[in-house]
């Protein structure tokens, strides 16, 4: 496959501190690359970067062969960019606005009111076409940013956050796009916070932090990276500081949390670990609500990386 | 196309705004031809009265007494009520005739007399007629005449009349309303301009639809060029407005060379007030703020220079201030070709010496546009 985006030796500096430093990757045709990284980790530099949003102190960009430079129209032509801020005109109507920025790539009206139509089916406001930004809801206005970016129809797409505080009908509508534009051809940079989105989207993920890729591959690849086995969560029960302990000493087991109610044990391996401790609390008359196990999840993974929580799962 | 098209949907957005800013150029243009039609026509008029004699009533008394009688309304007043009279203007100005005043007169001597006033015009139109008769009254004493001899000499001197002949062909009731319109432009202009560019620009330059506007296909100098294009655009529009407007209201009087003036200086201010705008519109990013700015800028400079009261009514130091502002030169100029006779090298000077005060401040506010812009967009 070919390569979409390279990114070789990137490096850049606020004053003395590196927010990106010698930073390489690259982004394959057709795939969605998941970008995560804790607040800080340099995920937004690195875009802004790549767009030639901002200049850089080392390193080497290209995007479909050629490199990116502020004045490489050509390269623009085929990219679209779905901020985390919703950047409209409030005094245009949302076909007005899809059709404005539309229009800064397509200058033919008859392809561009076609595109036009294809960006407002594509995330579902076809009801909507007449009203202003402000009429709309905090989810209805993400779906007519995300129309404003990909209207043009390009072929690499950068969505920075696209589903933050937005409302799960709205969340749903925005991935099955995504996913709508993958098939299509596009290639798509796509950076959250949540892992259940990105366990769902992304072909390949790589992990951020201090402005370096800690570690990258398919989910699969990053989950063979952890040293859990098996995690298990324990809800509505109370445990004493004694009890925790005792867990936290037995064999396999690699971290004990306890808060608000919830336990949860992690494992390096090891077999028959949830009926040992369901044996546990039943010895200890230990009453609890639900337990369950499962395998580790990419957030898990991230934990253990960076010694950081990306954030909490969907609200 | 695309960017010019859409600067014209988010102005029609807030056209109400230019819409209203030129119904009050309309309506105090159209109200003050009302008021100064009622002026036009010359009208004598003397001041009110009060007059007390404590002299014989004969001689240079009586005659004195029959003068303010022909110049000025001798009002009767009760005694007690004389204060409240003049209190409340119904009388300008009290005239107390000692008792030795005919005797003082004839004798060379200068009659005490004691007076009360109002302070106005009509009072100090009084008080000239009063000391006219005392100093004709004197150098006629002077030269030897007897009492007689004397009033006979007022009498031929105050019936000898001057003939003044006006021989201006300058329209100048109907400048003055061309004058009072375009002053008033002023603020309309400045208004306008300052809000709906401001509104603009704080749209197209928001950071995130820059944003977006960058990371285009568009090129950025192109982007730039078409929103100074299409904002000078609404400029010129809005001035034709007020032009075509000038003329519906007052006529023909603007063909004139004195009207043709007025409205080339106000097409200069047109192009300032754009520049002014600019400043503002790079500097200020919040919508919610530019309706403040604009009664600052506008309300504001139109009061100290004059555009709303005149300037020879405003203190001296509000001047010196309005000096700085481009608002000051305009109505200067629109001010001076009211005034002018005849249009030659010599009085065009000072108004092009006006003018071009107000293409130095054109090009001071470009300068610090883009200074403020270059220091933007290196900050970001």
């Amino acid at each position: 496959m070919q390569k979409t985006i390279e990114v070789k030796n990137l490096t850049k500096k606020y004053k003395t501190k590196k927010a990106v430093d010698h930073l390489s990757f690259s982004v394959l045709e057709g795939e969605i690359l998941g970008l995560l990284g804790p607040n800080g980790s340099g995920k937004s530099t690195t875009i802004n970067c790549i767009l030639s949003l901002l200049h850089f102190d080392e390193g080497k960009i290209t995007i479909f062969g050629k490199e990116m430079k502020p004045n490489a129209y050509t390269i623009k032509k085929e990219i679209g960019v779905v901020f985390q801020e919703v950047a409209v005109f409030d005094e245009l109507t949302v076909i007005d606005n899809i059709d404005y920025f539309c229009g800064l790539y397509i200058k033919d009206k008859k392809i561009r009111k076609d595109y036009v139509m294809d960006a407002i089916k594509l995330v579902g406001l076809e009801e909507f076409t007449k009203y202003y930004p402000k009429q709309l809801s905090g989810g209805l206005l993400r779906r007519l940013n995300i129309a404003c970016g990909i209207s043009h129809k390009p072929k690499l797409i950068f969505f920075d956050e696209p589903t933050v505080a937005v409302d799960p009908q709205s969340r749903n509508n925005i991935l099955d796009g995504i996913k709508t534009l993958r098939e299509e051809g596009a290639t798509i940079i796509y950076t959250t916070h949540y892992m259940e989105e990105v366990e769902q989207l992304c072909d390949r993920i790589i992990i951020l932090d201090k402005g370096k890729v800690i570690a990258s591959g398919t989910i699969d690849e990053l989950k063979a990276l952890s040293s859990i086995e098996e995690k298990i969560s324990v809800e509505g029960i109370v445990l004493e500081k004694e009890r925790i302990e005792e867990i936290r000493k037995w064999e396999y087991v690699e971290a004990v949390r306890y808060e608000n109610s919830i336990l949860v044990v992690t494992y390096k391996k090891g077999k028959n670990n949830l009926t040992d401790l369901m044996d546990y609390f039943r010895e200890k008359k230990i009453e609890y609500n639900k337990i369950f196990s499962e395998r580790p999840t990419l957030n898990d993974v991230f934990l253990e990386l960076t010694g950081k929580e990306l954030r909490d799962s969907y609200a | 196309m695309t960017v010019f098209k859409t600067f014209l949907k988010v102005l029609n957005k807030n056209k109400f705004i230019v819409i209203l800013y030129s119904v009050i150029l309309v309506f105090f243009g159209f109200s003050n031809m009302q008021t100064k039609e009622e002026n036009t026509n010359f009208v004598s008029s003397k001041p009110d009265l009060f007059l007390m004699n404590e002299d014989e009533e004969v001689g240079l008394t009586k005659h004195f007494i029959e003068y303010l009688d022909k110049n000025t309304n001798i009002k009767n007043i009760e005694k007690d009520q004389i204060d409240d009279a003049l209190f409340y203007r119904d009388i300008n100005y009290i005239i107390y005739i000692p008792k030795n005043f005919r005797q003082d007169l004839l004798n060379g001597k200068s009659p005490e007399i004691q007076v009360k006033s109002t302070g106005d015009y009509q009072a100090s139109f009084a008080q000239l007629l009063l000391e006219k008769y005392i100093k004709v009254a004197s150098i006629y004493q002077k030269m030897g005449f007897s009492e007689e001899e004397i009033i006979e000499q007022m009498n031929k001197t105050f019936d000898h009349k001057v003939n003044i002949e006006i021989t201006s062909t300058l329209d100048t009731d109907r400048l003055e309303n061309v004058v009072f319109y375009y002053n008033f432009l002023s603020y309309s202009m400045l208004a306008g301009c300052v809000y709906i560019v401001c509104l603009l620009l704080s749209s197209f330059k928001n950071e995130k639809i820059r944003k977006r506007t960058i990371i285009s296909s568009m090129n950025d100098r192109k982007y730039n060029r078409i929103l100074l294009f299409s904002n000078g655009l609404f400029a010129l529009f809005l001035w034709l407005c007020y032009v075509v407007l000038s003329f519906v209201l007052l006529g023909d009087i603007l063909l004139s060379t004195h009207g043709l003036l007025i409205v080339f200086n106000s097409f200069l201010f047109t192009i300032c007030a754009l520049t002014i705008a600019f400043v503002i519109g790079t500097i200020v990013s919040n919508k919610n703020a530019i309706n403040g700015i604009v009664n600052v800028v506008a309300l504001g400079s139109s009061f100290l220079c004059g555009a709303f009261v005149p300037m020879e009514w405003l203190p001296k130091f509000v001047l010196d201030i309005a000096h700085l502002l481009p608002s000051y030169w305009y109505i200067k100029t629109n001010e001076l070709v009211k005034t002018i006779e005849k249009i030659n090298i010599d009085t065009i000077r000072p108004i092009l010496q006006n003018m071009g005060m107000l293409i130095v401040f054109i090009i001071l506010m470009i300068l610090i546009t883009n200074f403020i812009s270059h220091k933007k967009n290196r900050r970001n």
